[in-house]
């Protein structure tokens, strides 16, 4: 014995040998460390790589392209309700509009500023809202019909050729001393200071005393147009080795040309740019400097004659250039007159833009007479009798009329679609393409939505939504609960309490059980078809109850698919079951029998609520199963296409998953955004599910202390 | 060993034989229990101590596995025979375990529920405190009646796990080592308390600790293993004389502590 413990003690490395060995232990330990945290990495990092791939198409531009726009639309119509409005006289010629409201004491009209400038004594000018059109109320935007005017260039322009930063300048140092002729006003002196300071800092302090040569093109709009002209006319006055060219071609147009087509040194635009067209140019190298040059205000007139009208409200405005007939519609004190209107033809900018500032362009914040006008002149005749079976046009609801006037006039339609992730980074690119097409929009959309949660399947993505499939899926998911989860814990009640294992059946039994749990879905979905969609049909489709058309129903019903998904969460729930309830402490059913409590006592007051936890996150397991289970249920018959929100067990119906698999499965863009925000939702779900198990978990495990 | 009526007994084992699956626990166990005195099963580990105990309120049934011979008479009646009702048994010889497991509900509730199962129709409030008092627990667990029975000290809990077995109002109450996993105070406290109790109840206690049946038992029955690990009684007696002089020359060399 002395011998053996000598070789022992003798058998184990002492210094140098020991300390090698005690490092290479270290050395093993790390690497198995690092091992073991690098699986949890590509764990984690595999999770966040679907997340991110999930949310990268659930969000992301789509370019929207209208049949009309739905600025046009609106516009045009009341550029109509205007034109057509009675004792109405429209002329190009601005003078005309002078001279007849001049001379007729009932007359109200507006043209541009200019005429009215060098016409007041013959004019009575009209406060809209309380504020009339002077300098200081069109700069500062208070007197509603005005706007600014803006010119854009590029700093490399400015940099690339003298002469265009010499007119730039002459323009932003002379333009307010000729607005007044030019006929629109001044843009405040602080304003210009900016914009001065802008264009030195940019074409980098040129000399303005040097002479200049080479030619300036101008695109853009034919309401700045003027401007332009007035101030080449002066600069080449003094530099008449320059010559400046506008092609008046409207702001549209100006923007494709300058920043599509690289045409023209200049600009001229009678609104500001979107940031969308903005990005759209920076796409094409042209960043854009932003100079207001002037402010443009439309004057309301009336005859001198006149002196009640001294001021209109928006709306009376509105009712006097198309409904009311007489002074007195617009206000019973005044003289029950006839109305006389003369205002500027249908090809004016004038109009439009008249239209657009007191009708506003947008559908919302019309009245439902007119919106019931827009859709009756839009569409046929046999159209609007179809959308009037339930009720007159006029009498609709006014959401319900912006909806139809959407969908059946402006008929938005995709037109491309980006990712996230293309939409982050490829931003301008992708403005640029869509300025490309006509009444297009981009828009940022999330494909998940209020729609997308309330609509129906449908084959425009734009309109498809998942809420058929939600109820389908819940539908599911509760019969398969309500079958699984009673069945499963009383068998394993039996299992752990009542059976002792020692008879064959029971044996049998459990191998089964726990062979069950193994089976690939599919082939409960083939069970499922074999004995509930075609044995059981009578049942499954609901006709022995009542329900459902003989000639028409088949088995493929809610009923047969949730007894199927019962069928396979069935194992699940009952291993989990008896786990739970194993781990209940003998001492616990020891002390409850030796009280002599029975079998069934013991397991209802004890052995259940200790169990319950685990029981329950078995259930929340299998039921987040079925939740996300698709094979079978192909099987069993799910629907591809359903419309019909399912209202009972005997319904036909689709679940989430079948949807997601159904979206997936399709070529176009569209539905792959679909399927992706239909996963977020399907997870969102799902963590709901299991965090209300695991807040029902901890409440049990607190009670049972 | 006296031999005499049956009747006289609280309960008494007779050719008592334990098995588990095919082993045999026990053997042939001749054992009478005397009412309202305190009797000490000891013995080595392993030698039937706690089987024997279990025989006596067929605790044994709920081990698939286990299988009982011969016939523990009750009341003049074999509590194995087939038209017993094991619950019925159980309801009557109580059990205190060697583990406290008091139910995961309040002090109230653990008392109370034995009583319900039970069909208990007084006043439940009398009876708590009547069963809590028996068990000398009241006092200290009177304002928090509503509390968990875990948030109770070991010792504690042992003795609600003691009054909730009297509150069913047993004939007989069993015990298998009850303080071995108490402190030495929490262990003297139930001695004095099963002390008390004997004077209503027949107490059966399984021990390994001698001291404490020398102290407690007013019978002591000694345990031993054959060779085949199969446990069968040795000596059976009054504890002051089983442990002054003993019959047995393998009890002598326990009790004296020469014993493996
Ligand atoms: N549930 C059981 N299954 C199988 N064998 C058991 C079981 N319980 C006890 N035994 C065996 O029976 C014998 C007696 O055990 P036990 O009565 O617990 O002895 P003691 O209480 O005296 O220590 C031991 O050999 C033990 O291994
Ligand atoms: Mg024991």
């Amino acid at each position: 014995m002395t011998k053996s413990n000598r070789t022992s003690v003798q058998a184990f490395p002492e210094g140098q040998e020991y300390d090698t060995y005690v490092k290479r232990r270290q050395r093993k330990a790390k690497t198995w460390h690092g091992l073991f945290f690098t699986a949890t990495l590509i764990g984690i990092l595999a999770l966040a790589a679907l997340l991110l791939d999930v949310i990268n198409d659930a969000f992301g531009y789509v370019a929207i392209q209208s049949k009309v726009s739905e600025s046009t639309l609106v516009g045009n119509y009341f550029k109509q309700q205007m034109l057509d409005a009675r004792r109405t006289l429209t002329s190009e010629d601005d003078q005309t509009l002078v001279d007849n409201v001049a001379t007729r004491g009932t007359a109200v009209g507006f043209f541009g500023y200019a005429y009215y400038a060098s016409n007041t004594d013959k004019l009575a000018v009209v406060a809209i809202d309380g504020v009339k059109p002077d300098a200081a109320t069109v700069a500062d935007g208070s007197y509603p019909l005005a706007r600014p005017l803006y010119v854009y260039t590029t700093e490399e322009i400015l940099q690339a050729k003298p002469q265009v930063a010499a007119f730039v300048g002459y323009t932003l140092d002379h333009v307010n001393q000729a607005i007044g002729d030019i006929g629109y006003f001044p843009v405040s002196e602080a304003d210009l200071a900016a914009a001065r300071q802008q264009w030195q800092a940019a074409a980098s302090n040129p000399d303005e005393a040097a002479t200049f040569s080479g030619e300036i093109l101008s695109v853009g709009s034919s309401t700045v147009t003027p401007i332009i002209e007035r101030m080449a006319q002066d600069f080449q006055a003094n530099m008449p080795t320059t010559s400046v060219i506008a092609e008046s071609i409207g702001t549209d147009a100006g923007i494709r040309a300058f920043c599509l087509d690289g045409r023209g040194d200049l600009l001229s635009a009678s609104r500001a740019l979107t940031q969308v067209e903005e990005a759209a140019c920076s796409k094409e190298g042209r960043d854009l400097i932003q100079l207001v040059i002037a402010n443009d205000g439309i004057p309301v007139v009336v005859n001198p004659e006149n002196t009640f009208a001294t001021n209109l409200t928006l709306d009376q405005l509105k009712q006097a250039f198309t409904t009311a007939e007489t002074w007195a519609d617009l206000d019973p004190a005044w003289p029950d007159r006839p109305i006389l209107h003369f205002i500027p033809g249908a090809d004016s900018g004038t109009l439009d833009f008249f239209s657009a500032e007191v009708f506003g362009t947008r559908l919302e914040g019309q009245s439902a007479t007119d919106l019931a006008a827009m859709l009756k002149i839009a569409l046929s005749a046999g159209r609007v009798r179809a959308l009037e079976s339930a009720a007159p046009l006029n009498e609709q609801p006014v959401a319900a009329l912006i909806a139809l006037a959407r969908s059946e006039i402006i008929k938005p339609t995709g037109a491309g679609s980006w990712s996230l992730f293309e939409s982050l980074t490829r931003r301008a690119e992708i403005a640029a393409e869509v300025a490309a097409m006509p009444d297009t929009e981009l828009q940022f959309r999330s494909w998940i939505n209020k729609n997308f949660l309330v609509n129906a399947q449908s084959s425009d993505p734009y309109k498809a939504g998942i809420n058929i499939a939600i109820m389908g899926s819940l539908w599911v998911t509760i019969i398969a609960f309500l079958m699984a989860v009673p069945l499963g814990i009383a068998a394993a009640i039996y299992l752990e309490e009542y059976s002792n294992g020692k008879s064959r059946l029971d044996q049998i039994i459990e191998t089964n059980i726990n062979n069950l749990a193994g089976v690939p879905s599919i082939i409960y979905g083939m069970l499922g078809l074999a004995v509930f969609v075609r044995f059981m049909s009578i049942v499954t489709s609901g006709q022995l109850f009542g329900y459902g058309d003989p000639a028409t129903t088949n088995g493929r019903t809610i009923l047969s698919a949730g007894l199927t998904l019962g069928l396979l969460i069935l194992p699940l729930v009952i291993i989990n079951a008896r786990e739970a309830i194993r781990a209940v402490p003998r001492g616990l059913r020891e002390a409850s029998y030796g009280l002599g409590a029975t079998r069934w006592q013991t397991v209802w007051n004890h052995v259940l609520p200790s169990s319950m936890s685990g029981i329950l996150t078995g259930i929340i397991l299998a039921v987040s199963r079925a939740f996300g289970e698709t094979a079978p249920l192909i099987v069993v018959g799910v629907s591809t296409f359903i419309v019909v929100r399912p209202d009972g067990p005997f319904s036909k119906f689709t679940t989430l998953t079948a949807q997601i698999y159904q979206w997936t499965s399709r070529p176009q863009e569209e539905f792959q955004h679909l399927a992706a925000a239909a996963i977020l939702v399907l997870l969102v779900l799902l963590i709901t599910l299991n965090s209300a198990a695991i807040y029902l978990r901890t409440r049990y495990a607190k009670n049972k202390q | 060993m006296t031999v005499s009526h049956s009747d006289t007994y609280a309960i008494e084992a007779k050719d008592l034989n334990v098995y588990y699956g095919g082993f045999r626990a026990v053997r042939d166990i001749n054992l009478a229990i005397e009412p309202r005195k305190i009797t000490a099963l000891i013995g080595p580990s392993g030698c039937g101590k706690s089987t024997v105990l279990r025989a006596f309120n067929r605790m044994n049934d709920l081990i698939p596995v286990a299988r009982t011979e011969g016939s523990v008479t009750f009341h003049g009646k074999n509590i194995y025979d087939a038209d017993v009702d094991a619950v019925e048994v159980r309801r009557r010889i109580g059990m205190v375990f060697q583990k406290p497991n008091p139910f995961p509900k309040s002090i109230y509730e653990n008392i109370a529920w034995g009583a319900k199962i039970n069909g208990y129709r007084g006043r439940m409030d009398d009876l708590v405190e009547e069963s809590l008092r028996g068990a000398a627990l009241w006092d200290e667990v009177k304002d928090k009646l509503k509390e968990s029975g875990y948030s109770l000290s070991g010792g504690q809990q042992q003795r609600l796990c003691i009054a909730r077995t009297i509150a069913v109002k047993p004939d007989i109450i069993l015990m298998d080592e009850p303080c071995s996993a108490l402190d030495p105070i929490a262990t003297l406290r139930i001695e004095e308390l099963m002390k008390e109790l004997v004077q209503e109840y027949t107490i059966i206690i399984v021990t390994h600790n001698m001291q404490q049946a020398a102290r407690v038992a007013d019978y002591t029955a000694f345990f031993t293993v054959s060779p085949d690990r199969t446990g069968y009684l040795e000596e059976y007696g009054e504890t002051s004389r089983m442990f002054t002089s003993p019959t047995s020359r393998v009890t002598e060399d326990y009790i004296t502590g020469r014993f493996g």
